[in-house]
């Protein structure tokens, strides 16, 4: 008995040597990637991503992917800089799309024009696949730097019921900033001083806050940043002044608007159980307000002041600088794969976002989805006025420059002319190394 | 040094001592061989996971870049001095004493009072110390995220409850004159019941004999606390000042997890700003720069702290 136990341990740790000692060996076959993807709604999308790897490492047999989970798109981007400072890169990263420029500034990306000539086609051809408005956030100095993975536009939610009980026709939604304010005066109720429900809801959060400002932004005319050149931002401009004012008069004016900075799940939960009855949020809460409404609601473009128009969101695929040859061969592989139509429109199916690759809407599934999910229509429509996402040298300091101010405004502490030209002084002052590196340096 | 410095001195006279000197700090060393030899393991990780960060540090925080392509220079003090004058860092520091402030003194004063409560053991007693403990068993980010629900504005668990009261509901977590506080709030509900635990041991050291001596020349039960309890707590005490101010430095999980700092900084502690700096700023030399003063600042009251203790309990 003990010596058949003994017997048996011995077999097990030479069985565990011969494995231990078999892997090297092994490795000379498939090229092994990493793959580095954030999660930035749901815990659901952990699984998916599971089931697209194991797909393409059963297709892909020379290859073999890893999908590493990295938090997230903050964490993805700390610790893709933590792995490329250590040497050992991942091959490919799922990054949040305006993170691309402060990369590419600091050095941190793959140029991946030579890739793309490598396959036999051109720089323009190989963006044509993708929605037009999606390119300025890929491309950088002419090159390509970034694949459109996932993304998402703003889109305004409609509790369809309550507008009904309110006497107004949700298949008409609001079109304009001044139909919206009168929608949401009529959909808020009120006992005495006391306001039972809101008419809208704005999230602002860190992130969220500088996106909602955008939008509104370029809803009135404006446009943010220089999409050109990562060292301006225009935030002490008329354009930005009016969409800043009219969220404080929501608030302060006509009393339709919770005060204060609201956080995304603090305003989906809100619609969600009726609180308020319109916010505008991300497509990304699309298949979260499908499956926990319990009443009719309806999805509309952002209304416009000036004109039509709204940044994009979500992330594209990159590839890190100092990634050894074959890695980059194989990691292109992967990435030409998930975007590609039928596991783009799969990824879009299983996620909310929308599919980049616009060849995926033409494949039968994505024509059958749609039709059961007329909803899911409204995102790709808004495409057509769709902008690029804010991107400038230290991304996330300039966002947070304006998103303080912005915050101090809904919270009654500071009126919107004074609050933007701060945020322009502080953004002025986080861009200044940049600027005196480029526009600056003068010869 | 000293011993290098009277250079006039014949150096025949100067080479015995320092002989000996070398002879029995080899002497002491064999002898203390196999404890080094015990200790190394542990000092092995030290080294790589304290000792070499702490190092890196240092070194991180005296190398700048000046604009974004130019390569790491050495800039001795400048990033110390940048961060010092840096008006985030300064409201970082403020609102760490508040929230130091803020959060020990009424968790130490709850702790009191339930170790006091719960002093003697009886099946009510523990069961209710068992319930004023559970909040520490709890993760810091579990407890977060449980609370951002609780605080959620018009909908939350709390607007709920106290909806019925007021006319207008605070948003808890969104206004900057609020969000410090209910990022307070939690920090004692989380410690109270951990500090409780050092009292409840502290009490069992007041003297049986003592108490009933006082009992029975008519101390009433305040005088008892007042002259007798209390100063045997001193100790402890002292001890849980410093674990709870430590505390208010090193653990910022539910800022992170809350208000990432907003609305507009109100709830930036220091260990968040040293978090911005280097992941957001991307400023190593900033980042590691603010680590030193933090670190310089905890070691010092530590330091101070224990030498109090020390002294009181030397001198008793």
């Amino acid at each position: 008995m003990l010596f058949s136990r003994r017997l048996m341990l011995g077999l097990a740790m030479i069985g565990t040597m011969a494995g231990t000692l078999a892997v090297p060996a092994k490795a000379e076959g498939p090229t092994e990637v990493d793959l580095f993807f954030p999660v930035p709604v749901d815990g659901k999308l952990a699984r998916d991503m599971g089931t697209l790897i194991k797909e393409f490492n059963e297709t892909h047999p020379a290859i073999k992917a890893t999908a590493v989970y990295t938090g997230s798109y903050d964490d993805t981007l700390i610790k893709t800089r933590a792995a490329i400072k250590a040497g050992k890169p991942p091959a490919a990263v799922i990054m949040s799309a305006n993170f691309l420029l402060d990369m590419q500034i600091e050095n941190e990306l793959t140029n991946l024009d030579a890739l793309i000539k490598a396959d036999g086609t051109t720089k323009e051809q190989f963006l044509s696949q993708f929605f037009p408005a999606l390119h300025g956030n890929a491309v950088i100095n002419r090159s390509v730097y970034g694949v459109p993975f996932h993304n998402s536009t703003p889109l305004l939610y409609i509790n369809a019921d309550k507008a009904k009980e309110a006497g107004l026709d949700p298949s008409k939604p609001p079109q304009t900033w001044a139909e919206l304010t009168d929608w949401a005066k009529k959909l808020t109720k009120r006992e005495g001083d006391k306001v039972t429900q809101w008419g809208i809801a704005i999230p602002c959060a860190y992130d969220y806050c500088g996106w909602m400002m955008e939008t509104l932004t370029m809803s009135n005319g404006g446009r943010y940043y220089n999409e050109e050149f990562g060292g301006e931002v225009y935030y002490d401009t008329p354009s930005m002044l009016g969409a800043l004012s009219w969220w404080n008069d929501l608030i302060y004016k006509h009393k339709v608007h919770t005060p204060g900075a609201t956080p995304g799940p603090a305003v989906s939960t809100s619609f969600i159980s009726g609180n308020a009855a319109m916010m505008m949020l991300s497509t990304g809460s699309l298949t979260y307000v499908r499956d926990n409404a319990k009443f009719a609601y309806k999805v509309a473009f952002i209304p416009r002041n000036v004109r039509n128009a709204v940044p994009i969101g979500g992330a594209s695929l990159i590839m890190p600088a100092g990634l050894e040859a074959d890695k980059q061969k194989a990691a292109w592989t992967l990435i030409k794969w998930m975007t590609s139509p039928e596991k783009s429109g799969w990824w879009s199916r299983a996620t909310g976002y929308f599919a980049p690759n616009m060849a995926a809407y033409k494949t039968p599934e994505m024509v059958d989805f749609l039709n059961k999910n007329p909803d899911a229509k409204t995102a790709v429509e808004q495409l057509d006025v769709a902008k690029p996402w804010f991107a400038t040298y230290k991304t996330v300091p300039v966002r947070k420059n304006l998103e303080d101010e912005v915050m101090l405004v809904l919270n009654g502490k500071k009126q919107p002319k004074e609050a933007l030209a701060a945020a322009q002084k502080a953004a002025d002052e986080t861009l200044k190394p940049y600027n005196a590196e480029t526009s600056l340096k003068l010869p | 040094m000293s011993l290098a410095e009277p250079a006039a001195l014949p150096v025949a006279a100067s080479v015995a001592p320092r002989l000996n000197v070398l002879k029995r700090f080899m002497g002491r060393f064999r002898a203390s061989l196999p404890a080094y030899l015990l200790l190394l393991p542990s000092l092995v990780f030290l080294a790589l996971f304290t000792y070499g960060a702490m190092g890196r540090v240092l070194v991180d925080a005296l190398y700048q870049r000046a604009t974004p392509k130019a390569p790491v220079r050495f800039v001795g003090f400048e990033n110390i001095s940048a961060v010092l004058a840096d008006p985030a860092f300064a409201g970082a520091v403020v609102n760490n004493l508040i929230y130091a402030f803020g959060t020990a003194v009424p968790s130490i004063a709850l702790a009191l009072l339930f170790a006091l409560a719960l002093s003697r053991t009886n099946a009510v007693t523990s069961a209710l110390r068992a319930a004023l403990f559970l909040p520490v068993l709890i993760p810091m980010v579990a407890a977060s995220a449980l609370f951002l629900f609780i605080f959620l504005p018009n909908v939350g668990l709390l607007d709920y409850y106290i909806g019925r009261l007021l006319p207008l509901l605070p948003n808890w977590l969104g206004d900057p004159d609020i969000a410090l506080t209910a990022i307070m709030v939690i920090t004692i509900w989380k410690n109270a019941g951990y500090y409780m635990l050092f009292f409840l041991a502290g009490l069992q050291s007041v003297p049986e004999d003592v108490m009933e001596a006082a009992h029975l020349d008519g101390a009433g039960p305040y005088r008892r606390l007042r002259h007798i309890i209390l100063p045997e707590l001193k100790p402890t005490f002292l001890f849980v000042t410093v674990i709870a101010t430590l505390n208010a430095v090193t653990q910022v999980d539910h800022v992170f997890v809350m208000t990432q700092g907003g609305p507009s900084n109100a709830t930036n502690l220091v260990l968040f700003y040293i978090y911005q700096q280097a992941v957001e700023h991307y400023d190593i030399g900033k980042a590691s720069a603010a680590t030193l003063l933090t670190l310089a600042a905890l070691m010092g009251l530590t330091a101070l702290s224990f030498r109090t203790m020390a002294s009181r309990e030397g001198g008793a």
